[in-house]
């Protein structure tokens, strides 16, 4: 809301300094946005709040300030000339929707010169950003913006009948606006109506043909109270906002109508008009002014601090509220109609705490009385997750949860995807289904600034419908590309591949105790074919990773392979964990015993691993694959495959001859299994590996 | 005689001393030198001064030559042997120890997540709880539970992404507020960070989804005193302790008495008139809060004649932004790697 300096001083005394008055302005929650000089005038831009419409004019501003620097408001005076006929012989009134329109003032002035606004008037209007129309034009913005109460001025000589009805629209009606368009009413917009047809969409915007113009002579003005709520539907209907309208769908002062209506009509007769005589006020359920009940102490409940009823009986009073003592310390305080917003005991404790300065409320320390856990199971899971990657080297990154529907589509994850009705952009309509789209924009951004090894993750939610019901799905995201680490002198770095990604899906299961699980061989829409696992924790299939498909990353312009991986994280979080238990150390040595075959190439490694352990070999610690290789030294098809068993015994020393014999149960269930074949040269090593 | 005994001696402490001091192969070479060349080593000088003695004496001077002789001969095989010569050492001639150590490559943190969490820290350490809540909601939680009638124009400062009439993106963390009340009686103390959507085009100051933090105690006697108190700790701990903090009233329809909550602008001090991060107020709005509103508390059946309790927001990336300085609130959603891996350093 614009305020001008000198406009503020019609109605009360300044005499403070421009950074004191805009300090005190900000300390009872009028916030100066912006300051401007306009000759000798200074403009404030001030913040203005939804549920505070009687600061939308300078009277309001001006009450605030009076009630924080203790003055009193300057008395107006609206003399009129009139002619001798009453408003009421001249224009009919009928409220036909009184609970939309609860009252409807109006007054006729006759014998207009319209014109130029003389030049008080014009800067007035020039103030609050505008341009001066007319006189009586620039009048009606003059209330407005002096008092916060919306008028509008009807040129009489085009409201047929002199009859004036607020009524609901009939349907097919039309109103031409003052923008030149036609607004077509339904009937449950309100309508002020002539004899004939609509003549404004009530409280919003007049039409064109009553409007006041250069040949006008005589006006009928309009002064009204409209119901918030309509005004705000069938505004938001139309689109069409107006000052007028931001003030009535806030809440106008039902007691001021007569009072604006007044103030106009003098303005018009000092620009030569004659006034009809007393203001038609239809007004047939008056409202009585609402009362709240304060208790005092809870004054100092609320606040944390004791403030004296004297303050708080002269805070109220400032403010225009009348405080009546019901009993000692209960309060009976009636609000005057310009307060929209005060209803209940709390909102005066704050008009109180306002007005005594929240800069004097001491401040301290609420008591513990409970404590709460401080994390939950869920976002310490999420913590151990990320610090997990960070050290695999994977940089963490968030992405918006928006997303392009052509994008998407290429993702093909088979979800539903949620759209969004009124989207900023056709191209951030939807929300993600999966977060890889994401990463692999920031792949693609990251290698055009020159960046050459990019390994992310995210977390966060992924959305879909499922059925008739929204899901929001936690889940982790991993995309790798390219080498790792920096290049330096004392080693080449590595190029990533699918061992990293699956390396860190591994990692973040075993960390979390998510312990046995598995991979399977399985093709996904994202991945090339073959080159894709399912990872599957308690029969449930929790992620996956692989090699993403050259069209997806060719439909993202990347030329190298990305490795990726998702982790379905609200299925796994459902997921019991086993409990961790320490294990004693053995005091005892381990034997390691290290054994290279020749295998077929097609032999898999997870194969090799069931047959070991459906074995249930006793004392059998570790078991690992250490080495892999085909080539020159190995016949066609076959690979060389070293594997180490690391035995122990917890409470005593094992003998190599029982170890011996536990070794040939495994090599010879494997070379039965998989006809494997002791590498020549593969000695059997029997180092024994203190721990 | 005594004298040569006395110097004998001498040049056996020295040769312990020197002995000590050498702890590579070089310095003991230099020692072996010093006592044993055969130009000018202590030993060979010794020898010479054989002659100066009276010739009863020389034999038994000679022999305590040789075995000072035996002795630095076996004291420097055997303190060479003892040497443990790492291998480059013992190939190189000399290894460049000038050249960088080896260089470990860990992912890091995104700043937003990095804040949050620096956020939530703070407050878990006064004995508040995580909360989380869901993104997608309707228009009760988001709205109406929170004192928003239906068409009141309070909505219009939350511009709203809408999914159906009824749902919608969250357009604050504050639902959960709604949420935490109806699954626990208080007392509560809890925050919650989290997403948050407003239908805004992106500019370097506004985005449609950003990082809030809200905060939420109910309790017994809690009064606005405590909500200064708690912020202004949270304020000094998150920037620093002399922080200049100001409240200022404002409204929210969930809060009643409501209030804004400034700090001095960290980047002029309130010392340019032309500051683009405070405009030259001197004043940066960082938060925004309040007594939490009766009917908020009634909508979830609790007592406001028996609990009262305060209410707080704040956005993630906006006061990093603050804090750190960055114009422009996108560089955060940009995944820059430039970027975003600085505040490992953090
Ligand atoms: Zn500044």
């Amino acid at each position: 809301m614009k305020i001008s300096l000198d406009w503020l001083k019609d109605y009360i005394e300044l005499d403070l300094s421009l950074p004191d008055l805009i300090e005190k302005l900000n300390m009872i929650g009028l916030i100066v946005e912006d300051r401007e000089e306009q000759g000798s005038d200074v403009i404030l831009d001030i913040e203005t709040y939804a549920n505070r419409p009687d600061t939308l004019g300078h009277l309001g501003i001006a009450r605030e300030l009076a009630a924080a620097l203790d003055l009193g408001l300057k008395e107006q005076k609206w003399p009129l000339t009139e002619f001798e006929q009453k408003t009421s012989e001249l224009v009919d009134v009928q409220i036909w929707e009184d609970d939309l329109c609860p009252r409807y003032s109006g007054i006729v002035v006759k014998g207009i010169q319209v014109g130029p606004s003389p030049e008080w008037l014009r800067k007035r209007i020039e103030a609050m950003g505008l341009k001066p129309v007319n006189n009586v034009v620039d009048m009606t913005n003059y209330v407005l913006y002096a008092t916060a109460h919306p008028i509008h001025a009807f040129d009489l000589a085009k409201i047929s009948g002199g009859r004036i009805i607020i009524r609901k629209a009939n349907g097919g009606e039309v109103l031409r606006s003052l923008e030149d368009s036609d607004i077509a009413l339904t009937p449950e917009m309100l309508v002020i109506a002539d004899g004939k047809k609509p003549v404004a969409l009530a409280g919003i915007i007049g039409g064109e043909e009553s409007s006041v113009k250069e040949s006008t002579q005589d006006v009928f003005i309009e002064s009204a109270f409209f119901d918030p709520i309509s005004i705000r539907k069938t505004s938001k209907k139309t689109g069409i906002s107006t000052d007028a309208s931001y003030r009535f769908e806030r809440g106008a002062d039902i007691s001021f109508p007569p009072q604006a209506a007044l103030m106009a009509a003098s303005l018009l007769t000092q620009f030569g008009g004659r006034a009809s005589e007393g203001i038609t006020d239809a007004y047939p359920k008056p409202r009585k002014e609402k009362t709240v009940v304060l208790r005092h102490h809870r004054v100092s409940d609320l606040l944390g601090l004791e403030i004296d009823e004297e303050f708080s009986v002269r805070t109220l009073g400032s403010l225009g509220f009348q405080v009546e003592v019901q009993q000692e310390g209960v309060w009976q305080v009636k609000i005057p109609h310009f307060r929209v917003d005060i209803e209940r005991e709390a909102d005066l404790v704050e008009e109180i705490a306002r007005f005594y300065g929240y800069d004097k409320i001491p401040a301290s320390v609420p008591p513990l009385r409970v404590l709460e856990p401080p994390m939950e199971p869920r976002r310490e899971k999420i913590n151990k997750i990320r610090h997990l990657l960070f050290h695999n080297g994977f940089d963490e990154v968030l992405n918006f949860s928006f997303s392009d529907p052509e994008k998407e589509a290429r993702l093909q994850t088979g979800y539903k995807a949620i759209e969004i009705r009124n989207p900023i952009s056709s191209k951030a309509s939807l929300l993600k289904t999966t977060l890889l789209g994401g990463l692999l924009e920031n792949i693609v951004w990251n290698k055009n600034r020159g960046a050459e090894g990019i390994h992310l993750f995210e977390i966060g939610n992924i959305y879909f419908w499922q059925k008739e019901t929204s899901r929001e799905q936690l889940t982790l995201t991993l995309a790798s590309t390219g080498p790792v680490g920096p290049v330096q002198w004392r080693r080449k770095s590595e190029e990533t591949d699918f061992f990293r990604v699956k390396g860190a899906l591994e990692s973040v299961l075993t960390y979390l105790r998510h312990e046995p699980f598995s991979f399977k061989e399985e093709d996904h829409p994202l991945f090339e074919q073959k080159f894709s696992l399912a990872l599957i924790f308690k029969e449930a299939t929790v992620g996956y990773c692989g090699l993403l498909k050259r069209n997806l990353l060719d439909s993202f312009s990347l030329k190298d392979p990305v490795w990726a991986a998702e982790l379905n994280l609200a299925l796994l979080f459902k997921k019991q964990p086993y409990s961790f238990q320490y294990t004693p150390v053995s005091r005892f040595p381990s034997i390691t015993r290290d054994v290279s075959f020749i295998a077929d190439q097609n032999v898999d490694y997870q194969d090799i691993k069931e047959v070991v352990e459906k074995l249930n070999i006793p004392n059998l610690k570790e078991f690992d694959i250490y080495d892999r290789f085909s080539g020159s030294s190995i016949p066609k098809g076959k690979i060389s495959l070293s594997v180490r068993f690391v035995f122990l015994h917890p409470q005593r020393t094992l003998l190599a001859k029982e170890v011996d014999e536990l070794q040939e149960k495994i090599i010879d269930s494997l070379v039965t299994k998989f006809k494997f074949q002791l590498r020549k040269g593969g000695k059997i090593d029997k180092r024994i590996r203190k721990d | 005689m005594k004298d040569f005994k006395a110097k004998i001696e001498e040049h056996k402490e020295r040769f312990e001393k020197a002995l000590t001091r050498a702890i590579d192969e070089k310095s003991l070479q230099e020692v072996r030198n010093t006592y044993m060349s055969r130009k000018r080593g202590a030993l060979k000088l010794l020898f010479e001064e054989l002659k100066t003695l009276k010739p009863e004496d020389r034999a038994e001077a000679g022999q305590m030559i040789n075995k000072l002789k035996m002795h630095v001969q076996k004291k420097i095989e055997s303190s060479l042997k003892k040497l443990t010569v790492p291998k480059p050492l013992a190939r190189e001639r000399r290894i460049d120890l000038t050249l960088p150590g080896q260089k470990e490559y860990w992912g890091a943190q995104h700043p937003v997540s990095l804040f949050q969490q620096e956020m939530e820290n703070i407050f878990i350490a006064m004995g508040f709880s995580i909360e989380e809540g869901p993104e997608i909601e309707t228009d009760y939680y988001n709205f109406e539970a929170l004192n928003f009638p239906p068409y009141h124009p309070a909505r219009d400062d939350w511009d709203t992404l809408y999914i159906t009439d009824d749902l919608l993106l969250r357009t604050h963390t504050s639902p959960v507020q709604i949420r935490a009340m109806e699954k626990r009686k208080p007392p509560i103390r809890i925050i919650v960070p989290g997403k948050v959507y407003r239908r805004e085009t992106p500019d370097p100051t506004h985005l449609p989804m950003f990082y809030q933090l809200e905060g939420l105690v109910v309790d017994k006697g809690i009064t606005f005193a405590h909500l200064k108190g708690t912020l202004e700790h949270f304020l000094k701990t998150l920037f620093y302790e002399k922080i200049k903090i100001r409240f200022r009233p404002s409204f929210f329809p969930f809060t009643e008495p409501s209030a804004e909550v400034d700090i001095e602008c960290i980047v002029c001090g309130g010392k340019d008139e032309e500051c683009r991060v405070c405009d030259g107020s001197g004043w940066k709005e960082i938060l925004g809060s309040g007594m939490v509103d009766p009917q908020v508390l009634k909508n979830v059946n609790v007592d406001p004649e028996e609990y009262a309790g305060f209410a707080f927001g704040m956005g993630i990336d906006r006061t990093a932004m603050f804090a750190y300085q960055i114009p422009d609130i996108r560089y955060f959603y940009e995944n820059d790697l430039r970027f975003t891996r600085q505040f490992n350093l953090k």
